[in-house]
């Protein structure tokens, strides 16, 4: 379903805290709907195993061979 | 991927600007680049040939801070839209958590529209990911152009929009539409932290 056409010149100032703020309030719905766990203690969240970013690109290595293969 | 890991209290959502060579991808995120603040604006990462075209991809890491006890970060790539830098796409869009095409409005690029996003479904099924399913958004760019040149919103749209997606009008080189379009893919992906197979991690 298309939610319409916003358009037109916006009005720069503010732009990212509009942003922050929705995102804000969409993250705290769901969040506090979906934690699995009971709220733990800050020393307890210091003990979690950092993970790295499942989207990151790691294949940085290969990105120069990729590159000089697509353009040869 | 998975957006939300609760055991390290963080969130990361990786969205990709996909489309045409020229559409404007790269101005999308030197837009957003633009409007934040000095403490989160980190560095937007731009590969250009000395035409200014993306030579590799753009990466812009947002990182919006703690929300609700979630470190919380977006991350922004763009693909190079020429149709020769087809493995670097699918590069681009391994994990990708929810894609923006931007399309150019302009009439006589509309083969080449539909060309990247049959293109986009193809490297989102070599992925793994299913095309019907995968938050999109569609941005009609270059809508300041004058109308003759352009195709109108409601063309574009019965053409390239046939999962019916939100869509959105832009001028992105004046910032026009840009923001409208990233809280809409944000917001849909956010949306699917309800989903089982983004609980995990």
């Amino acid at each position: 379903m298309a939610t319409g056409v916003k358009k037109g010149a916006e009005d720069d100032s503010g732009e990212f805290a509009e942003f922050m703020a929705d995102i804000s309030h969409e993250i705290a719905k769901r969040v506090e709907s979906l934690d699995p766990t009971p709220k733990s203690s800050p020393a307890q969240r210091k003990e979690a195993t950092p993970v790295p970013d499942a989207g990151v690109i790691r294949e940085w290595d290969n990105v120069a061979d990729r590159m000089i293969e697509e353009m040869g | 991927m998975s957006v939300v890991n609760y055991g390290t209290r963080e969130i990361t959502c990786k969205i990709v600007y996909y489309g045409p060579g020229r559409s404007g991808k790269t101005t999308n995120l030197q837009h957003v680049y633009s409007q934040l603040p000095e403490e989160r604006r980190g560095k937007m990462v731009s590969l250009a040939t000395e035409t200014d075209r993306t030579l590799f991809f753009d990466f812009l890491p947002l990182d919006l801070g703690t929300i609700s006890g979630f470190a919380t970060r977006f991350q922004l790539y763009t693909v190079p839209g020429q149709v020769y830098y087809a493995a670097t796409r699918k590069l681009v869009l391994q994990g990708v958590d929810g894609v923006v095409f931007v399309a150019d409005s302009q009439s006589r690029q509309l083969a080449e529209n539909i060309e990247s996003l049959q293109d986009l479904h193809e490297n989102l099924a070599d992925e793994g990911l299913d095309p019907r399913t995968l938050p999109l958004v569609m941005q009609y760019n270059k809508r300041d152009l004058p109308p003759a040149e352009i195709s109108s919103v409601a063309e574009l749209d019965e053409t390239l929009n046939f999962r019916a997606v939100p869509y959105f009008a832009a001028t992105a080189i004046n910032g026009g539409g840009v923001f409208e379009t990233l809280r809409s893919i944000a917001s849909m992906v956010l949306g699917r932290l309800s989903a089982p197979a983004a609980k995990g991690s």
